[in-house]
């Protein structure tokens, strides 16, 4: 910005600065109405979705899918995004920085005077395309649904073994109807129970068939209850 | 002198009063912003006339011996009678609205603290204590946890507003830079905060950013260490977590609010960028204001405490003239400051 902008800039401002009211009580109402209308949505939202407490922290439990608070899905969907693992430190740590960097220097590159946005398109949109890729990402963090979560219907008395399945983290490799890994490691299970016996599945589960670890660790009780689960689904 | 609660008017600037250390607030003002109407011995009178008529003598007294020691009034006049630029919209409340919920999220999470337990063995029970047996625990938890979602969208559509009406360009420069950090020590308190009820999904969600930082080039490594108090997660983990999330993170976030409110002070609010001044064919204000005088102006003023009077004024079509006619000029009929 040239010398002649900025006081051009600081002349204008002080016209309207001049032109217009004092902070209180003026700008202070606006301002008012906004806490009131905050604090309203906020004890709202307290009180329809109040705050549940998840089961206690168990670090022994190897399978548990971590998921992060909304606001940090956009960060890791990025890194669902990249998945060479040479890039996923990039995708981490180098992508983050070099954008919070972009953004803490802003004022140091944009020096075009001009404060209109639709005269300094470049500006707008390439603010408009951040916004958008952080909501579509968000969107995406989002839609995938909680990894330990099984939607696809089920008869009352398998109910049991689903859960089982679903916390013992078998969605980290292999799908079940619409949950699961994306193209995981693992074969998709929606339709296991028309493949393969129940016994086979049991025994599947109990040994782990290559890459896949064992579970007899679940105990006879619910590897009954999973293999019966597993078999119902046709 | 009392507080005098003046509501300004759409005309007159306030009128600064006798040894008013910081009666001229507008620190960007490059014309000076007083200097017309009354003389500097009728607005003595006429403070002094207002003094008698507010209050008993012993509220005066006590406002008198303040004042004079903490200079309420300057601050006031600096801080609440500032004027904000013509065209100020509802867009303008993002801001305030963040600092309202951080210290919503400060007072929330104060009588949290009250019934917390940061110990690996206790978290997790203190939190269950708080949600099913504590008065309205449930709810104040709820508004701590919502509050922490809430000042995220706020804050952003606050940056959003400021990027897209230019608003971080000179003189603003710095007060984006710390608004960014501030924005980042709010998703550092949305990363400490997150663990504290030490469920699985905290927990795991925890575990995974710290392998997130420790994946970072040369200072990652050391920086996760930290964080976690060792190479792996352990007890002290989470009174390390507690610790950042209550003290340390929450008093940088403090003071730079303070600093960022102390440049909206100084500098003004933006006006939205399509709202141009009247300005008369063939001027050329940059030609006749010598640039850096409106910052030298405004302190001048400040520490003499004297009222702009004397002063030669330049007004906005670039002439010099007294200041009298030079704030008539700029009142102008109100229509003309209106974008085409």
């Amino acid at each position: 910005m040239k010398a002649r902008d900025k006081e051009e800039y600081l002349s204008e401002y002080e016209i309207l600065k001049k032109k217009g009211k004092s902070f209180f009580p003026y700008a202070i109402v606006k301002d008012s109405v906004m806490f009131v209308l905050v604090a309203a949505v906020l004890i709202l939202m307290s009180i329809v979705m109040g705050a549940e407490q998840g089961p206690k922290a168990d670090p022994t439990t190897t399978t548990y899918v971590p998921r992060p608070e909304w606001y940090f899905f956009f960060l890791f969907e990025l890194l669902k995004v990249i998945k060479p693992p040479a890039l996923v430190p990039l995708a981490t740590i180098g992508i983050p920085t070099i954008c919070m960097i972009l953004l803490i220097l802003l004022p140091f590159y944009d020096r075009n005077p001009e404060r209109i946005p639709w005269k300094r398109p470049v500006a707008s949109i390439s603010g408009i395309l951040v916004i958008v890729a952080m909501g579509y990402l968000t969107y995406m963090g989002a839609s995938a649904g909680s990894p330990n979560e099984i939607e696809l219907e089920t008869a009352p008395e398998f109910e049991q073994g689903k859960q089982v399945v679903a916390q013992a983290g078998c969605l980290a490799c292999h799908n079940i109807g619409e949950n699961g890994a994306e193209g995981g490691l693992g074969p998709n299970l929606t339709e296991i129970g028309a493949m393969l016996p129940r016994e086979a599945i049991k025994r599947s589960v109990a040994i782990g068939p290559g890459i896949m670890p064992s579970y007899r660790g679940l105990g006879e009780k619910k590897l009954n209850e999973v293999a019966d689960y597993l078999a119902s689904l046709d | 002198m009392a507080l005098k609660i003046p509501i300004p008017g759409r005309k007159k600037e306030t009128a600064p009063e006798p040894g008013d250390g910081a009666a001229n607030g507008n620190g960007a003002s490059p014309n000076g912003t007083n200097g017309d109407g009354p003389t500097r011995a009728e607005k003595v009178a006429k403070v002094k006339e207002a003094t008698v008529h507010h209050g008993t003598a012993a509220a005066k007294n006590t406002t008198d011996w303040l004042d004079e020691r903490v200079n309420g009034t300057g601050i006031y006049t600096a801080m609440l009678s500032r004027k904000v630029p013509k065209g100020t919209n509802w867009f303008y409340t993002l801001g305030s609205s963040v600092m309202f919920i951080f210290s919503m999220q400060a007072i929330t999470g104060v009588f949290l603290a009250m019934y917390y337990t940061p110990s690996a063995t206790e978290a997790y029970s203190s939190i269950s204590h708080i949600t099913n047996e504590v008065f309205l625990g449930e709810f104040v938890r709820g508004l701590h946890k919502w509050g922490a979602s809430l000042m995220i969208i706020l804050i952003f559509l606050h940056m959003a507003r400021t990027f897209f009406f230019g608003a971080y360009k000179y003189p603003r420069e710095l007060n984006w830079v710390i608004g960014v950090v501030l924005i980042v020590l709010t998703m550092v308190m949305g990363l400490t905060g997150y663990l504290l009820p030490f469920d699985q999904r905290s927990f795991w969600a925890t575990i995974v950013a710290n392998n997130i930082t420790a994946s970072g080039p040369v200072l990652g490594p050391y920086l996760a260490d930290f964080l976690r108090a060792g190479p792996d997660f352990s007890a002290t983990t989470l009174s390390r977590f507690y610790a950042l999330h209550m003290l340390v993170v929450p008093g940088l976030i403090g003071g730079l609010i303070a600093a960022h409110l102390f440049l909206v002070v100084k500098l003004g609010t933006t006006a939205p960028p399509w709202i141009k001044a009247p300005r008369p064919k063939g001027s050329r204000p940059s030609e006749l204001v010598p640039a850096g005088v409106p910052m030298v102006d405004a302190t001048e003023m400040s520490l003499n405490g004297h009222s702009g009077n004397g002063h030669v004024e330049v007004s906005e079509n670039g002439a010099s003239l007294p200041t009298a006619e030079t704030d008539g000029a700029a009142e102008g009929p109100p229509s003309e400051g209106e974008a085409s």
